[in-house]
């Protein structure tokens, strides 16, 4: 109680988590390897291409010894592809990128590090789960990277938009105490919408419950009258 | 003099603007102006000219064919008239606006209307219910002009773009908008913002707001030479001399002046006009030009160009003034001409005198000729539909091999006529040719070196480093205008070719030094020219134009030097202590020269590749040759594949295997993108390239970035189907789990997969180890552990396999005893170890292949015990 934030995942948080996604980089200065938590680097060695995470890329690209790749479906085309596919498609999202086969061993990779979906090698028709902030986070620090970032800006505003107002339209579906099919909708618009649709199902729960508490009220009224007619008796 | 004296305006219209044209064969002069007649001079003769009346009033524009002229006016009408009977024709369209201008395409089939409606007409001068609509520019059209081939309009529009569109095709596109060429101009201006193709077809020129005369190459879209006229006011007109060797320009300014086209000099200053020029026309082929004025009057000024420049006119077809001319290839080598012949004017060169009754001369000239449409295919894209024109007016036999002469009467000329081997022009690896004023000499993963060219006859040369950290960028001022040059982290080395009386120059400069001045530059011998050089870490190789291989140590002493056995000399490259060079061989059967390359150890003297051949399919050339940074030999050709040579060490061992051909790449597979793929380097295994779009042949600036590809042997075509929409470069992120597809398909993939693998990395393992077997090798332990590496890879890819078979069912048991014959199971003496073969039949038991796993354990008792190679030999 003491914490004020709201439950789940905050904004920030989400970001963060996103700075673990792979990118790929062009170096323009030799690296030693790094014995990194999340695995090793290997030694950059312009101009060969490296994959590395997001948060080691955004460093080098603030101090000028790397570029960074955007990933393929980051570019004008592939996102305008995808928000003619939402446009469109009025009821679903567009699918998420297709997952590796699963390997033999247990082992599930089926998260961000082990995920190559923000390298220069990734799909270039369909958005990863990260990708709004992912996005946003590339404009802002490597937009000279971009072949016309002010076209992919644009682009990225219009499918939050479209996105955001299917999830809010979705919301309509939960009266029925019905489910929501949230394939492929990112990690941001999962923290984004998480407010607006735990409250609308919350007041939901509440006037359901308000409803509830009447009837029951009412019951009780109903056998308490008939006590008082066996006490009468 | 005396013909300028008899020099007199002709008043041949009343005052006001008048517009004069040719017809194309030179023999009539048509005005038009503000009255309702047009008149019809002859040329040569001093008569009253013909007048034509049912004239429109006001003409605006005027062109002609050789049996018609086509007139517009002001009240919007297009009038077509016969030159035979002096008559209307016909009136081929009618504007709702004023007509602007007019042009008509080479062949005289089609003309194209400007007015002040929005949209361009071209209309068939024959069927005039043909038309087609050019409509992309926002605002009204001052000038139209065909470009020579009749299949490019240039739209001069009064929003100051120039709109070029491509009629090649049934519904016309526009190609490009070019803006910052012409200034925005009333429609009824007397300034002109025509554009003015160059009779080379490579190239237009355009006035500009600066009372220039600006070229503009038409491939590449980059501005070219200007024309600083000095025009006092805005030009009114420009044109080309039939041969494009002059440009007359004219402006209200009262001046007319004369400019050659090749160093853009002054040649003649006519200043005593007394009124603006609104056209000019040169006569097709004679020395006379005429002029019109905005009062009426007709200069047929004779003898324009003066005696001592009048030879201007007598050449052939001049090119356009290019910076650098893009048929000036990459070693700077002669454009071949279409059967030997100089590209000419089809009107000023000798003709061969026709024989009587020939068809030419029934059916007349191709040009003019009946037939509606067919004169519109152009090749534009050089597909070769249409057949180019040698000089003599006839098709060529280009499209034939170089060998194959027509049958019949030619046979009687004698074979060595015919004879021509083609031989395989010299380049050097990693550069490019010149785009406007810039190339680059040098691209490769170290870094790039490129040059710009100044006007001051100079060059500035910069050289960048992708380690920005590493090395330091530098640039210099040229003056010996280096054409080669190479870079890698030693420093970077530059040739130039012998020019005015200095003889051909290599120069390196080393990137840091511990001495205050190392670099140098040496001389070679007078009239040596250099066909290529490399550079690697310890030495230089020259290759020459006398076919010499000269090799300097980095420091300048020259080592050695040798005539190559094949030659001319195409290219070299240079690795640590291992030379390459490739040469011209001896002709194939197809006529071109079979490409020789020979490899050598520069420190040990010692050849390991004497003359073997290159290998290239029929028709293709070598794109590039490099050394990756293993130190193995790469080609690339231009069908797109990139091959290298394993057991090169060994004398007679080497041979050509396929690593990647672009054309299988899965990213071309949806056949939507038209891409080539321009090779750099191969590093870490795997293929660098700049990707270029479209038509594009080579990088240019910005500089692209590097693209890297993994080796793909040609094994199988692309994935088609269902799985081309994937569009990811690897197998594993193909497969989807979204349709769940059939799980055969799936297993295929996965074998073909595996299949490639094992190809791939046998290969690169008997590269290694022959390599480092070769007596010479000293290897390293790193290189040790690659070997060992690959031995792991193969021998888990075969595994792999191997249950994918026992998967499969006991009836593949045969390919599985074959896959387990493959292991890699030997120790450094060549004994089996028989540790693989226990693994093959651990695999063979969990899928309860028995018998499969019995065969194994055989297999392993007989290598054991036997000698070595017994199986081999059965």
């Amino acid at each position: 109680m003491a914490l004020p934030l709201p439950p789940g995942l905050t904004p920030p948080e989400i970001a963060f988590l996103c700075e673990m996604e792979l990118v790929t980089v062009i170096p323009r200065q030799r690296l030693e390897g790094l014995e990194l938590l999340g695995g090793s680097l290997p030694p950059l060695n312009p101009p060969h291409r490296t994959a590395m995470p997001l948060w080691l890329a955004l460093l080098l690209k603030r101090q000028r010894r790397a570029n960074i790749l955007p990933p393929p479906w980051l570019s004008p085309h592939s996102l305008a592809a995808i928000l003619e596919h939402e446009t469109d498609h009025d009821d679903t999202f567009s699918p998420p990128p297709r997952l590796p086969p699963a390997p033999s061993s247990n082992a599930l990779p089926f998260s961000a590090p082990f995920l190559s979906h923000a390298t220069a090698d990734a799909a270039p028709d369909a958005l990863p789960y990260h990708w709004l902030e992912l996005g946003e986070m590339l404009l802002e620090a490597a937009a000279d990277d971009f072949e016309d970032p002010d076209n992919v800006r644009k682009l990225l505003r219009g499918l939050r938009e479209v996105r955001m107002s299917k999830l809010r339209k979705r919301v309509e579906d939960l009266q029925a105490g019905g489910g929501v099919d949230m394939k492929g909708v990112g990690g941001m618009e999962v923290s984004e919408g998480r407010a607006f649709v735990t409250g609308v199902i919350d007041n939901l729960r509440r006037i359901g419950a308000s409803l509830e508490q009447q009837r029951r009220d009412r019951d009780r009224e109903e056998t308490a009258d008939s006590d008082d007619d066996d006490m009468s008796m | 003099m005396a013909l300028q004296q008899r020099l007199r305006g002709r008043q041949a219209h009343t005052p006001g603007a008048t517009f004069a044209a040719y017809t194309p064969n030179g023999k009539k002069l048509i005005t038009v102006g503000v009255d309702n007649f047009c008149r019809i001079f002859s040329t040569g003769s001093d008569d009253e000219p013909v007048t034509v009346d049912d004239c429109q009033e006001n003409n605006t524009a005027v062109v002609a064919g050789n049996d018609f002229f086509i007139a517009g006016s002001e009240d919007g009408t297009v009038s077509k008239y016969s030159l035979s009977d002096h008559k209307l024709e016909d009136i081929i369209v009618r504007t709702s606006l004023p007509v602007r201008d007019l042009a008509l395409s080479p062949d005289g089939n089609w003309v194209a209307v400007a007015s002040d409606e929005l949209a361009v007409k071209v209309v068939n001068t024959k069927d005039m219910t043909q038309v087609q609509y050019l409509r992309e520019q926002p605002r009204a059209v001052k000038h139209v002009a065909f470009d020579n081939s009749g299949s490019r309009l240039a739209v001069s529009c009064t929003d100051g773009n120039i709109y070029m569109y491509s009629l090649s095709s049934e519904d016309p596109d526009m190609l490009k908008k070019v803006d910052g060429m012409i200034r925005s101009l009333e429609s009824d201006a007397e300034a002109s913002s025509r554009v003015l193709w160059h009779p080379d077809g490579r190239a237009f020129a355009t006035p500009t707001a600066g009372r220039e005369i600006q070229v503009m190459s038409f491939s590449d879209w980059e501005r070219q030479k200007t024309f600083k006229t000095g025009h006092s006011a805005d030009i009114t007109s420009a044109a080309w001399s039939p041969n494009g060797a002059l440009l007359a320009t004219t402006s209200s300014d009262l001046n007319l002046c004369l400019w050659d086209s090749q160093t853009q000099k002054l040649l003649k200053k006519y200043d005593d006009l007394k009124a603006t020029i609104l056209a000019l026309a040169w006569h097709p082929t004679e020395n006379i030009l005429s002029y019109t004025n905005n009062d009426g009057e007709l200069f047929i000024h004779t003898g324009i160009v003066p005696a001592e420049h009048s030879t201007l006119l007598q050449k052939p077809l001049q090119p356009a003034p290019f910076f650098h001319d893009p048929s000036e290839g990459r070693a700077g080598n002669a454009v071949n001409l279409t059967n030997g012949t100089k590209l000419d004017l089809p009107e000023r060169q000798v003709r061969r005198a026709g024989t009587p009754d020939s068809l030419d001369d029934i059916l007349g000239p191709d040009g003019l000729s009946d037939d509606g449409m067919d004169g519109f295919v152009v090749d534009d894209d050089g597909a070769g539909y249409a057949a180019a024109i040698n000089g003599h007016g006839k098709r060529t036999n280009g499209h034939l091999g170089a060998l194959q002469s027509p049958s019949g009467k030619r046979r009687a000329y004698g074979s060595s006529a015919t004879f021509k081997p083609q031989a395989h022009e010299s380049f050097q690896p990693g550069s490019t040719p010149w785009r406007g004023n810039r190339r680059y000499l040098c691209l490769n993963l170290a870094g790039f070196v490129w040059t710009v060219s100044q006007e001051s006859s100079h060059h500035t040369v910069t050289v960048e480093f992708y380690d920005r950290e590493f090395h330091r960028d530098f640039h210099f001022t040229d003056p010996f205008m280096y054409d080669k040059a190479c870079l890698n982290d030693n420093g970077t080395l530059f040739s130039c070719q012998p020019h005015d009386s200095n003889p051909a120059m290599i120069y390196y400069r080393p990137h840091e030094t511990w001495t205050t001045r190392t670099d140098w530059r040496t001389n070679l011998p007078v009239g040596e020219s250099i066909t290529a050089i490399a550079l690697s870490s310890s030495y230089i190789v020259v290759t020459t134009s006398t076919n010499y291989v000269r090799i300097y140590t980095l420091f300048g002493i020259p080592l050695r030097v040798y005539r190559t056995k094949a030659s001319p000399a195409v290219t070299c490259a240079a690795w640590r202590n291992y030379i390459l060079t490739i040469g011209n061989g001896p002709v194939a059967g197809d006529g071109t020269c079979q490409l020789l390359y020979t490899i050598e150890n520069v420190a040990r003297d010692e050849i390991h590749q004497s003359e073997d051949i290159v290998a290239l399919t029929p028709n293709s050339t070598l794109s590039s040759v490099f050394f990756s940074d293993e130190g193995d030999p790469y080609i690339y050709d231009s069908t797109g594949v990139l091959l290298t040579l394993i057991h090169w060490r060994t004398p007679g061992q080497a041979r050509w295997v396929p690593m990647l051909d672009t054309a299988l790449l899965s990213r071309l597979s949806s056949g939507q993108k038209q891409e080539s793929y321009w090779p750099v380097a191969v590093s870490n295994r795997k293929f660098h390239c700049i990707i270029l779009k479209g038509q594009d042949k080579y990088p240019y600036f910005p500089r692209p970035i590097l693209s890297e590809f993994d080796f793909q042997m040609p094994l199988t075509s692309a994935r088609s189907g269902k799985k081309a929409n994937g569009g990811a470069k690897d197998a594993d992120a193909m497969s989807d789990d979204e349709d769940g597809g059939p799980a055969e398909g799936e297993t295929q993939s996965e074998q073909s997969r595996l299949e490639h693998a094992l190809l791939l990395s046998s290969t690169l393992h008997a590269q290694l180890k022959s390599n480092l077997t070769h007596p010479t090798a000293s290897p390293s332990t790193h290189q040790l552990s690659l070997l060992a590496d690959l031995e792991v890879q193969i021998n888990r890819t075969l595994l792999q396999l191997l249950g994918h078979e026992c998967l499969a069912g006991e009836d593949r048991g045969m390919k599985a005893l074959e896959i387990v014959g493959l292991f890699k199971d030997e120790d450094e003496q060549g004994r089996a170890k028989g540790k693989m073969l226990d693994l093959a039949s651990k695999v063979a038991t969990r899928y309860g292949r028995e018998v499969l796993g019995a065969k194994i354990r055989e297999v392993a008792e007989r290598r054991m015990a036997g000698v070595g190679g017994a199986e081999e030999d059965e």
